[in-house]
C-alpha cells in the first residue's frame, strides 16, 4: 500500500510532499494511538511506567542532583542512566511552568488528569520528533543513498510505522525512540565516516538508557575493525580519538556524580541502579531463552543466582560473539596496505555487516541475558527493521523481518493486554503489514520461512482465539502468557541465527570487495570465483563511494534476491531459509 | 453490468438454470467483493484510524444512543416513545428505533448491562467498543455506495477521488467516530438513492429516500428537490404529459414505506405523540454554537449594532432582554436587542422562497446534474436559514457538494471553500486537548490530499480583472483559517478560562432533540469570543459558498 500511495503522490505532482506528508501523517497515528490507556492507568498504589516517568520529572525538577538516586527508591526510584534524568528534568520543568499541580513534589502521586496525561503524551512525541524522525529521515539518505528517492521514501514509511514501536512508546508509554534514535544517529554517522560523532551519539544512547548496551558488541568492535582496516597509524589515531571522545561524553553525562562536584562513591548511587543484578532472571514472562526453558528446568532450583548471572552472561557472550568475529576479521581481510592509506575512502568495507552485527548481539542480549523485559524486543527489532527496510518482498530477508517483527508485537501482547491497548494492537499490526504490502502467502513458494511463518502465525491466531473464549485454568493461570513465549522465543531464536548466516555470508562477500582491489590482491587466499563475478558485473567502473554504497545496499538485504542465483552457491555453508 | 452473452436467447431455453444464476448474481452484484487493491487499501487505513479513535472523547450523543438499545430492547413497541427514564428520550423516527433494536441484540449478548433500562450513563469498555464497531460496520453502506459511483462514473479517476474524500471525510470521522452519532450510514442511504437516481433506477431512488426519512428526518430538507425531480421525470415523459402508472407506482411504494414504519403507532394512535417527539418547536433561532449561516451573521450584526448604538448614544429602542441574551452567546434562545426579531414563520417563508427559485429551475431542466444540484442548494437553503439549526446540519450541504466537486472550476471553488468552512466550523463540536490535535491535523491530511489533486484536474485560469480580484479574495479567506485556528488556540491560555469550559459538559447538540441547554453562571463576556468568531468566520465562507452555488446553477445550461 504504501507504494501505491507513493505511485499516486508522484502522478498527481505531489512527489515533494511525500515526505512531509508521511512525517504528519505517522506523527498524526502516534498521537491517536496515545488516545488509548497507558501502563498502570488507574492501578493505585503503583500504577506502572507512565506514573515512573512522570515521578521522574516530578523527582528531578525538585531535588538536588545527588538525591536523584536514592530519594525513595521503594516507589519507583530512578533506574536510567543520567540522559534520562536530565530530559526528565526538562519535560518536568517545562510541564511544571504550565501548571505546577502536575509534578509537585509526592503529592503529586499517581495523578491521572487528562490535562496532565496529555503533556506526558506531547513530550513523548515531541522527543520522537526531534530525535527519532530525523534519525530516520538521515538513515533513508545514508544508508539507502543508492536506492530511487520512491524506494527510500517507502523505506521512511515502513519504519515510521512500526507497530513495536508505536505500541510501547506511545500505548504503553515510555521513551525508547530517543534511545533507538541515539543509536541509529550514530550509525548514520558511520555511514558517513563520521566514526567519532557516531560515537558521541551512541554514548548518548548509552547514557539515556542501559538497554544499548545490547548494541554495545558491535558497535564496538565495528569502530575496532575501522580502526584495524585503516591500518597501524591513522587506524591508531582514530583508536585515540574514539577512546578519549567516548570516555570524555561518559565523564560529561555522569559529571554531577563525580568527585569535584560529589565525593567518590556518589557515583555508584547510579551505577547499582541500573544494573540491578539482585533483581532475578528474568521477569514477569518474556520471550526468551531463560524464562522458555523454565517451563521444563526451573532453574532458580538448580542453581544459585551467582552462577545463574555468570551462565547468563557467559551465553550472551558466545551469542555475540560471531558478530564480533565477523566485524574484526572482516576488517582485517581488508585492511588497507601501508600505501594507500592516504586515499582511504571514508567508509569502511565492513559496514555492511553491521545492521547483521546489530542483530546477533542484541538479539543474544535478549535471549540469553539478565533481567530482560518483554519490552526490550525493542532493541532487536531496530535492526531488524533497518534490514527489512530495504529489502524486496520476494526476499527471504523481507520474510525473516517481518515475522521477527510480528511476533515481536505479539510477544508484548499480554503487556499490552494489560495496559488496555488490544484495540491499538491489532490497528497499527494490520496497518503496517498493509503498508509494506505483507502477506505470508506471497512469499517465496514453499520456503521454509514461508512454512515457518504460516504455522507461526496460525499458533498466534489460535492462542489469541483461546484466549478470547476461555478463561485460563485455574491450575494454570499464566497458561496464556507461557504459550505466548513458547510460540515467540523459537522465532527469535531462529532470527538470531538467520542474522548470524546473514553475517557470515555478507563476510564472504567481503573478500571480494571492489573497493579494495589492493586488498583483494594482499588476500589471494580469498575464494577467487567471488572475486571474478564482482568485476565481472562491472563494479571497477564506478567510483569507490558509489561501489561502497552499493555494498550497503546489499547489507540491508536489497540484493539478497537478486544475487541468490549467481552468488549463492559460491558461499559456503548450506542455504538456511 | 453483467454483459448478456450473444447468444443469451437461446441459451435460456437450453440452460434455464445459468439465465436464473446470471440474474441471480445481476441483482446482487452489491454484494460482490469486487474491489481494487487501492480501495481495500482505503477501507483499512480507514478503520485503523476509526478503531484506534476508540478511546476517544464521546459526547452525550453515545449516552443517547445507549439509552435508545435499552428502550428498544427492554419495553414492548408501544412504550418506545413514551418512556422518559432518561433526559434522552427516542426522538427519530420508527425505523432508526428498529435499527436500533436490531443492534440491541448481539449488545444484550455481550453485556446485559447495556440495554439496562435504569443503567444511565453506562460507559464501560464494552459498551464503547460495541457501539463504535456499530459505528464503523454500518458505515460500510457508505463505503459500497461510493465504490458503486465509481464504477459507473463518466471519469471513474475523478470519481475514485471524490468517493474516497467521502469515506474518509472528516466530517465523518468527527462527527460520527469522536462525537458519535450514525451519520455514515444515513448519508450511505442517501447517496445510494442519489446513485439510483444517476444510473436512472428513479423508482429505486424515490423509495430509498422515503427510507432515508423514516431513519431520520432532518433528511426533509432535500425532500422538495426530489418531489420535483421524480414528478417531473419519472411520473411525466419529457413532452410533459403525466405518466399516472408510474406516479401511483410511486406513491405507492413510498406509502408502502411509511406504512411499515409507522404502521404500528398509528394502529396504536400515537401519531400524536410520535409528531410531538420528532418536532419539537420549542428552540430558538440559533443552537447553542450558532450555526455558520445567515443568521449567525445577523447575529453578529445586531450585537455589534448594539454596540455601535451604545458608543454613538443613538435613541433607538433597544430591547433589554435581547442585550442579556447576546451578551452572553451560548444561549439557546436568541433575542436581537437592535434588529427585528426573527420569527419561525420568517425563517420558513424565507427558504421556502429560496428554494422554490431553485425548483423552477429543476422542472425546466430535469436532468440528473441537475438534480444534484439543486438536492443540494434545497438542503444548502435550509441549513443557512433554517430554524434551529444545528452545525452538524452542514453535512446536508458538504456531502452532495462533493459530488459536484470535479465538475469544472467553478463548482470546484465551491466545493473547496465550503468544505473548509464547513469542516472548520465542525471543530468547536470537539473541545478537549486531545482531540484538538486529532481532528486539525486530520483534517488538513484530508483537505490537501483532496483539494489538491482535484484542483490539477479542473484547474483554470481567472480571465478577467473582477475574477483575479475574487480569486485573491478567496484566497485571502482560506488563508484565515490558521489564523483562527492559532487564535482559537492560544486565547482561552491567554484569558486563563479554558479550565471551565473543559469541565461544563458539552452544549447539548443532537438535531431537534435537546432540551434547551441551562444558562452557565459566571462566564465572563469574552468566553465566547472564539466559538463566535469561528461561527461567523465560517459563516461568511458559507454564505458566499452557496451565493456561488446558487449563481452557478441558476447561469448552467443544461
Amino acid at each position: 500500500m504504501g507504494m501505491r500511495w507513493i505511485r499516486w503522490m508522484h502522478r498527481h505532482g505531489m512527489k515533494q510532499w511525500v515526505v512531509p506528508g508521511a512525517i504528519i501523517a505517522s506523527i498524526w497515528v502516534r498521537w491517536a494511538v496515545g488516545m488509548g490507556s497507558y501502563s498502570g492507568y488507574n492501578t493505585p498504589p503503583m500504577y506502572g511506567d507512565y506514573e515512573a516517568q512522570r515521578h521522574w520529572m516530578e523527582l528531578t525538577i525538585h531535588l538536588p542532583i545527588r538525591q536523584w538516586y536514592t530519594y525513595d527508591l521503594q516507589y519507583w526510584g530512578l533506574d536510567y542512566p543520567p540522559l534520562t534524568a536530565y530530559v526528565s528534568w526538562l519535560c518536568g520543568f517545562v510541564g511544571s511552568r504550565i501548571n505546577p499541580t502536575w509534578f509537585a513534589l509526592d503529592s503529586s502521586r499517581g495523578i491521572e488528569t487528562p490535562d496532565s496525561a496529555i503533556f506526558m503524551r506531547s513530550t513523548v512525541v515531541a522527543l520522537d520528533a526531534l530525535i527519532y524522525i530525523p534519525a530516520l529521515l538521515m538513515f533513508t539518505r545514508t544508508w539507502q543513498a543508492t536506492h530511487s528517492k520512491r524506494t527510500q521514501n517507502f523505506v521512511l514509511l515502513t519504519l515510521l510505522l512500526q507497530p513495536a514501536l508505536l505500541l510501547v512508546d506511545f500505548g504503553h508509554f515510555q521513551y525508547n525512540s530517543v534511545m533507538l534514535g541515539f543509536t541509529l544517529l550514530a550509525m548514520n554517522f558511520f555511514a558517513k565516516g563520521q566514526d567519532v560523532l557516531g560515537a558521541i551519539f551512541f554514548v548518548l544512547s548509552l547514557g539515556f538508557k542501559q538497554m544499548a548496551l545490547y548494541y554495545a558488541p558491535a558497535i564496538g568492535s565495528y569502530l575496532v575493525g575501522k580502526c584495524i582496516y585503516l591500518g597501524f597509524l591513522s587506524g591508531g589515531r582514530l583508536f585515540i580519538r574514539l577512546g578519549l571522545v567516548t570516555s570524555l561524553t561518559f565523564i560529561l553525562l555522569f559529571l554531577p556524580f563525580l568527585p569535584p562536584f560529589a565525593p567518590f562513591p556518589a557515583i555508584f548511587d547510579p551505577i547499582t541502579r541500573i544494573f540491578p543484578f539482585n533483581r532475578g532472571l528474568f521477569e514477569d514472562k518474556v520471550a526468551n531463552f531463560w524464562c522458555a526453558s523454565n517451563v521444563a528446568f526451573k532453574w532458580k532450583h538448580w542453581a544459585s543466582p551467582d552462577i545463574l548471572v555468570k551462565l547468563s552472561a557467559g551465553l550472551t557472550a558466545i551469542g555475540f560473539l560471531p558478530s564480533v568475529v565477523g566485524l574484526i576479521q572482516g576488517s582485517w581481510k581488508t585492511r588497507l596496505a601501508a600505501t594507500h592509506k592516504d586515499a582511504a575512502p571514508p567508509v569502511t568495507p565492513t559496514l555492511p555487516l553491521l545492521p547483521f552485527a546489530l542483530l546477533t548481539s542484541s538479539m543474544s542480549f535478549f535471549l540469553f541475558s539478565f533481567q530482560v523485559h518483554e519490552k526490550t524486543i525493542l532493541v532487536p527489532l531496530l535492526p531488524i527493521t533497518l534490514i527489512l527496510s530495504g529489502s524486496s518482498p520476494e526476499s527471504s530477508a523481507f520474510a525473516w523481518c517481518v515475522l521477527a517483527n510480528n511476533v515481536g508485537v505479539f510477544s508484548m501482547w499480554p503487556l499490552l493486554k494489560r495496559d488496555g491497548l488490544a484495540v491499538p494492537y491489532i490497528a497499527t499490526l494490520a496497518l503496517w503489514n498493509r503498508l509494506i504490502g505483507y502477506n505470508p502467502r506471497r512469499l517465496q513458494k514453499k520456503s521454509f520461512v514461508q512454512l515457518f511463518s504460516i504455522a507461526v502465525y496460525v499458533a498466534c491466531m489460535t492462542l489469541h482465539i483461546l484466549e478470547l473464549l476461555i478463561a485460563p485454568p485455574s491450575r494454570y493461570p499464566d497458561i496464556f502468557p507461557v504459550l505466548n513465549v513458547l510460540i515467540s522465543t523459537p522465532v527469535f531464536v531462529l532470527v538470531w541465527l538467520w542474522s548470524i548466516k546473514c553475517g557470515v555470508e555478507t563476510g564472504w562477500a567481503l573478500g571480494g570487495l571492489p573497493g579494495s582491489s589492493h586488498a583483494v590482491k594482499a588476500n589471494p587466499s580469498d575464494s577467487t570465483t567471488m572475486n571474478h563475478e564482482w568485476k565481472g558485473s562491472g563494479g571497477d567502473q564506478v567510483d569507490g563511494l558509489r561501489r561502497d554504497m552499493s555494498v550497503r545496499a546489499v547489507s540491508l538485504g536489497f540484493s539478497q534476491a537478486r544475487r541468490r542465483g549467481s552468488y549463492r552457491p559460491a558461499s559456503a555453508g548450506p542455504e538456511v531459509r | 453490468m453483467m454483459a448478456q452473452p450473444p447468444h443469451a436467447s437461446t441459451s435460456r431455453e437450453i440452460y434455464p438454470h445459468e439465465e436464473d444464476s446470471n440474474e441471480w448474481s445481476s441483482r446482487f452484484s452489491w454484494l460482490k467483493w469486487d474491489l481494487t487493491p487501492s480501495e481495500w487499501d482505503i477501507l483499512l487505513v480507514s478503520t485503523c484510524i476509526k478503531l484506534l479513535l476508540f478511546p476517544a472523547y464521546r459526547s452525550t450523543d453515545f449516552e443517547v444512543h445507549r439509552n435508545w438499545l435499552a428502550i428498544t430492547h427492554s419495553l414492548p413497541l408501544s412504550q418506545w416513545y413514551y418512556d422518559t427514564t432518561s433526559e434522552w428520550t427516542l426522538d427519530y423516527p420508527p425505523f432508526f428505533a428498529y435499527f436500533e433494536k436490531l443492534l440491541s441484540v448481539p449488545a444484550a449478548l455481550i453485556d446485559p448491562q447495556i440495554v439496562k433500562l435504569e443503567n444511565l450513563n453506562y460507559d464501560t469498555w464494552s459498551v464503547i467498543a460495541y457501539q463504535r464497531t456499530t459505528v464503523i460496520l454500518t458505515e460500510l453502506v457508505l463505503g459500497a455506495v461510493l465504490v458503486k459511483f465509481i464504477r459507473g462514473a463518466a471519469e471513474p479517476s475523478t470519481q475514485r477521488i471524490i468517493s474516497a474524500s467521502l469515506f474518509l471525510h472528516p466530517g465523518f470521522l468527527i462527527v460520527d467516530h469522536i462525537h458519535f452519532q450514525y451519520n455514515g450510514f444515513m448519508f450511505g442511504i442517501l447517496l445510494w438513492s442519489i446513485l439510483m437516481a444517476r444510473d436512472g433506477k428513479k423508482l429505486a431512488s424515490g423509495v430509498l429516500f422515503a427510507v432515508l426519512l423514516n431513519f431520520k428526518h432532518i433528511y426533509m430538507y432535500l425532500a422538495p428537490a426530489y418531489f420535483v425531480y421524480l414528478l417531473r421525470s419519472f411520473c411525466m415523459s419529457p413532452q410533459g404529459e403525466a405518466l399516472p402508472i408510474r406516479f401511483l407506482s410511486l406513491a405507492n411504494a413510498v406509502i408502502a414505506i411509511f406504512i411499515l414504519s409507522l404502521g404500528p403507532f398509528i394502529l396504536m394512535g400515537q401519531l400524536p405523540q410520535l409528531a410531538s417527539r420528532l418536532f419539537p418547536f420549542k428552540r430558538g433561532l440559533n443552537h447553542a454554537y450558532w450555526a455558520p449561516n445567515a443568521w449567525a451573521l445577523v447575529t453578529a450584526a445586531d450585537r455589534v449594532l448594539l454596540r455601535y448604538v451604545r458608543r454613538a448614544g443613538f435613541d433607538i429602542p433597544v430591547n433589554s432582554s435581547g442585550v442579556a441574551s447576546t451578551s452572553r452567546g451560548l444561549v439557546g434562545d436568541t433575542v436581537f436587542a437592535v434588529i427585528p426579531n426573527i420569527k419561525p414563520s420568517y425563517t420558513f417563508i424565507i427558504t421556502m422562497a429560496f428554494q422554490a427559485i431553485f425548483l423552477v429551475k429543476l422542472w425546466r431542466t430535469p436532468t440528473y446534474k441537475s438534480f444534484l444540484t439543486s438536492l443540494t442548494l434545497c438542503g444548502y437553503v435550509s441549513f443557512m436559514f433554517g430554524w434551529h439549526v444545528h452545525e452538524k446540519a452542514v453535512l446536508l450541504v458538504l456531502v452532495p457538494l462533493s459530488l459536484l466537486a470535479a465538475e469544472n472550476h467553478a463548482y470546484f471553488r465551491t466545493f473547496l471553500l465550503a468544505s473548509c468552512a464547513g469542516v472548520f466550523s465542525l471543530f468547536p463540536l470537539l473541545f478537549t486537548p486531545a482531540e484538538t490535535f486529532v481532528k486539525i491535523v486530520y483534517s488538513a491530511i484530508w483537505a490537501f490530499f483532496v483539494f489538491n489533486p482535484l484542483n490539477r484536474k479542473v484547474y483554470w485560469f481567472p480571465t478577467s480583472l473582477p475574477l483575479v480580484i475574487l480569486d485573491f479574495l478567496e484566497k485571502l479567506y482560506l488563508l484565515g483559517f490558521p489564523l483562527l485556528q492559532l487564535f482559537v488556540t492560544i486565547f482561552p491560555l491567554l484569558t486563563h478560562s479554558s479550565f471551565v469550559t473543559r469541565s461544563e459538559p458539552p452544549p447539548c447538540t443532537i438535531p431537534f432533540v435537546c432540551p434547551e441547554p441551562k444558562p452557565i453562571k459566571s462566564l465572563g463576556d469574552l468566553e465566547f469570543l472564539p466559538l463566535m468568531l469561528t461561527s461567523v468566520y465560517c459563516a461568511v465562507g458559507l454564505v458566499w459558498a452557496f451565493l456561488r452555488l446558487s449563481i452557478i446553477y441558476l447561469k448552467e445550461q443544461y
